[in-house]
């Protein structure tokens, strides 16, 4: 059985290629950038460039249709709840107490299209690199290298907790434990078998595996610890990393210049 | 100087609830191993033969405090004096469960982790996880992920994750434990190519006996906290009543030639050719005047 | 020897989620009061197919009676009166705070209380010697003893039938004859057991019938005895007849017999060629 919970996709595209600290800095870039602007047809443009940069790193449509259908609420509840408490400009109609204006409603799309680029662009980054490169990445940045191994650990243990918690289910309803009985009170005590028997079996996975790192040699101190795959700029990296720096640059001053903050006029 | 060098080892676990007493579990173990040996440890559930595979690569008694009393050395390094990664480096030890081990995505990454703590350069650690794979015959899954193999395979990459450190001393803890049958014949085979490294000394936590019996130098059997047999195969096995009495299997075969035994002859058997051998000899077929009858 | 059959399965077809197909038209009888081995290499199907007689999983095609109900009309809780299932793991079940409420926590969720509750308990207990350890915290007991206190906890449940889902793996020999001795008495108490194992010794020594699975399907179903004549089958599904087994086979041509299975019976065929050669 397939248990991988893993959102990287691996194809040879320029995107992988790519030094991931260089993604990271778009990453992080790129969500600035969308947070200084409010202009719905810039977001929706964004919006657009960021799912042709991902689609030709080789991403397939199950994956864009997935963050899709994780962004759903966000999508729906937004322009809705912005339209029906902060409504401003001209008034089209009106029910009830709720004035529907236009303006408002524009308002709440680009909020929702911002924050789907902001998603998009990092499940760009998840997308194009591996687990273990995401972690390099960031500890060559600087983070502590325990605090990669404990990330790198976590998102490889997700697959085995949801896997555990299935087993603990069937084994304590092989008892006859039943969880849909009752009111909501009771419904939850009843999940009470199965989480402590999770725990404690996490618990103990958990004690394995520390001994198994141990074993291995962690925190030897004195020594630098190497790494097999080595990530290194290229040439194309800086060229990438200077003209994202600069296209930051530029949106800063657009920016400055108040363009694009309007939610419907986009040279306001 | 043998490579492993065990002097009156006494070891408590910390109270399992706050104002209980400290669990003891070895109380005065003295045990030699020398370079190349296989030596196969045996004991009932819970004896402590874990603790002792993890008194020597140090994680008992630093990692698990405790009572500890005694010397462990390991290729010459006193455990007291040294932290847990260096005695890993020389001691490295696989354990019985292969998912609680595993935390990379590749098997690549995976076996090369400990090279890599250890601050070996980029280039060797490559060559290391080329080798390592080689031993356990896991060479063509160095990309896969270690979620897609079976068992069997995944213990193997275990161990090739331990061997990639190059320990003069590789202690498996019941490798075979969760295993199916080819998963453990795989296993086993593994122990058998480290049994033909005389650079790499093994210890060996097992039950199956048939499989000890074929391929130890030597065995231990622990009970109480203590060594209470050491011998070879043939030694231990032939004591069939004490085994049993401690709680542990031998051989069919050897149960069999006690069955067999009467007072005209002796069949002490230890391993399947030996049985076959005597058994099918013409001196055993006809019996002598007095018959064993059932 | 009672035949009439207590689970019954007809072409019975399962699928994982990603397309594998697990269990290809499997067809079955088990005969109530039968003690039945199920062996097979890991990923020949003998887990999806005991989870089937629980109700655990559902047939994607085919039926799965026990009782003579409905695996797919009657829930898993109903099914845990008749079909009690020993998980491998004895973690995956263990929660309470004593050795007493994890055995009672089965039966109480059958809707036993009271006096007739606590009585299920102590014999329970008396049954797998735990009384000593009825306060202790199971979580903190040595392997060997929350791997008793897991049969026994299901035992509590009295079901007719036991599925034991490789009981002994991680136990030593003690440990192993122990519990398999209290598996037998068991089934001499008219329990059916279900044994799902890679330990051969085990199942010539208990089993008085073997199901052998390959790749989904049924390879072969009799008489342990009749199973390991055929070294064929063995071969074909990698398992390793024991050792005792092995000697006999390698001496058929000096007159041992081709079904020894203990080493009982291969001294007794031993002697009986050796009376039999003056």
């Amino acid at each position: 059985m397939s248990l991988t919970f893993d959102l990287y996709v691996a194809r040879r595209s320029w995107a992988h290629r790519v030094d991931p600290r260089v993604k990271l800095l778009f990453v992080v870039l790129g969500a600035v950038t969308m947070i200084l602007f409010s202009n719905l047809l810039f977001m929706v443009a964004a919006l657009a460039a960021v799912h042709l940069l991902t689609a030709s790193a080789g991403t397939p449509r199950d994956r864009f249709s997935w963050v899709w259908r994780a962004m759903l609420p966000v999508n729906v509840l937004i322009p809705l709840l912005w339209t029906v408490f902060y409504p401003e400009g001209e008034v089209l109609f009106r029910v009830w107490v709720l004035r529907f204006t236009p303006l408002a409603l524009a308002r709440g799309l680009a909020v929702a299209a911002r924050l789907d680029t902001i998603a998009l662009i990092c499940f760009f980054w998840l997308f194009t690199t591996d687990q273990m490169s995401i972690v390099r990445s960031l500890v060559k940045v600087g983070m502590p290298f325990e605090w990669g191994l404990v990330l790198a650990i976590s998102l490889r243990y997700l697959p085995t907790i949801y896997g555990l918690y299935n087993v603990v289910a069937d084994a304590q309803r092989a008892r006859a434990l039943d969880v849909s009985r009752g009111n909501i009170v009771t419904r939850l005590k009843s999940y009470l078998p199965i989480l402590v028997a999770m725990l404690i079996s996490a618990l103990r996975t958990a004690d394995q595996l520390g001994k198994a790192l141990e074993s291995r040699a962690l925190g030897l101190e004195g020594v630098e610890r190497t790494s097999l795959h080595e990530i290194s700029f290229s040439k194309v990296d800086y060229l990438i990393a200077a003209w994202l720096v600069i296209a930051f640059a530029g949106a800063v001053v657009l920016r400055a210049l108040g363009l694009f903050t309007h939610p419907w006029y986009p040279l306001a | 100087m043998p490579e492993i060098v065990i002097r009156d080892l006494h070891y408590s676990y910390p109270p399992v609830v706050p104002d209980g007493d400290p669990v003891s579990v070895l109380r005065g173990i003295d045990l030699e191993v020398d370079k190349g040996e296989l030596v196969s440890l045996m004991g009932p559930t819970g004896v402590g033969k874990t603790t002792l595979c993890l008194a020597l690569n140090g994680i008992v008694p630093r990692s698990m405090g405790g009572i500890f009393r005694g010397d462990v050395l390991v290729s010459g390094l006193n455990t007291r004096e040294h932290p847990v990664p260096t005695l890993a480096s020389k001691a490295g030890v696989v354990f019985q469960d292969p998912e609680s081990q595993f935390f990379n995505m590749t098997v690549e990454d995976e076996v090369a982790f400990g090279p890599e703590s250890l601050g070996i350069p980029a280039a060797d650690i490559a060559e290391r996880i080329r080798w390592a794979l080689s031993v356990v015959h896991m060479s063509e899954y160095r990309n896969r992920s270690p979620f897609q193999l079976s068992g069997g395979q995944k213990q193997r990459v275990a161990i090739a994750s331990i061997l990639a450190m190059k320990p003069g001393i590789m202690v498996l803890d019941e490798p075979t434990s969760g295993l199916d049958p080819m998963g453990k014949s795989e296993v086993f085979g593994v122990v058998h190519e480290l049994k033909q490294r005389d650079d790499i000394t093994v210890l060996l936590v097992e039950q199956e006996a048939e499989r000890i019996a074929e391929f130890s130098d030597r065995v231990i059997v622990m009970d109480d906290g203590r060594i209470a047999m050491t011998g070879t195969p043939s030694e231990i096995f032939s004591q069939i009543e004490r085994m049993h009495g401690i709680g542990l299997a031998v051989p069919q075969v050897s149960e069999l030639g006690r069955d067999l035994s009467d007072e005209t002859r002796t069949f002490n058997f230890t391993r399947f050719d030996e049985a076959y051998a005597s058994l099918s000899s013409a001196a055993t077929l006809e019996p002598s005047g007095k018959g064993a009858d059932g | 020897m009672a035949s009439d059959t207590i689970i019954q399965v007809r072409n019975l077809w399962y699928r994982y989620r990603d397309d594998i197909v697990a269990l290809k038209g499997v067809d079955l009888d088990i005969g109530a009061g039968d003690f039945v081995a199920v062996i097979g290499q890991n990923g020949s199907g003998k887990t999806t197919l005991v989870k089937h007689f629980n109700g655990l999983l559902q047939p994607a095609s085919g039926q799965v009676l026990v009782g003579g109900h409905d695996t797919r009309k009657v829930g898993v809780g109903a099914l845990a009166r008749t079909i009690g299932f020993v998980f491998q793991n004895p973690d995956h079940q263990i929660f309470c705070a004593t050795t007493r409420e994890e055995v009672a926590f089965g039966p109480r969720n059958l809707g036993l209380a009271g006096e007739e509750l606590d009585g299920r308990v102590e014999e329970a207990l008396h049954r797998f010697g735990l009384v000593e350890l009825a306060d202790s915290p199971p979580a903190v007991l040595g392997f060997g003893m929350r791997r008793k206190i897991s049969v026994a906890s299901v035992y509590a449940m009295r079901p007719r039938v036991f599925v034991l889902d490789e009981p002994t793996t991680g136990l030593d020999w003690r440990n192993s004859m122990s519990l398999m001795d209290t598996v037998r008495s068991m089934h001499e108490d008219g329990h059916t057991i279900i044994l799902v194992t890679h330990d051969m010794k085990l199942v010539c020594e208990f089993a008085q019938r073997s199901l052998v699975l390959r790749d989904g399907g049924i390879l072969a179903y009799d008489d342990t005895r009749e199973i390991f004549k055929r070294s064929e089958i063995l071969k074909e599904t990698g398992i390793e007849p024991p050792q005792i087994a092995e000697l006999s086979k390698r001496m058929m041509s000096y007159g041992m017999p081709d079904d020894v299975l203990t080493v009982d019976e291969f001294r007794a065929a031993y002697v009986g060629i050796g009376r039999s050669l003056r």
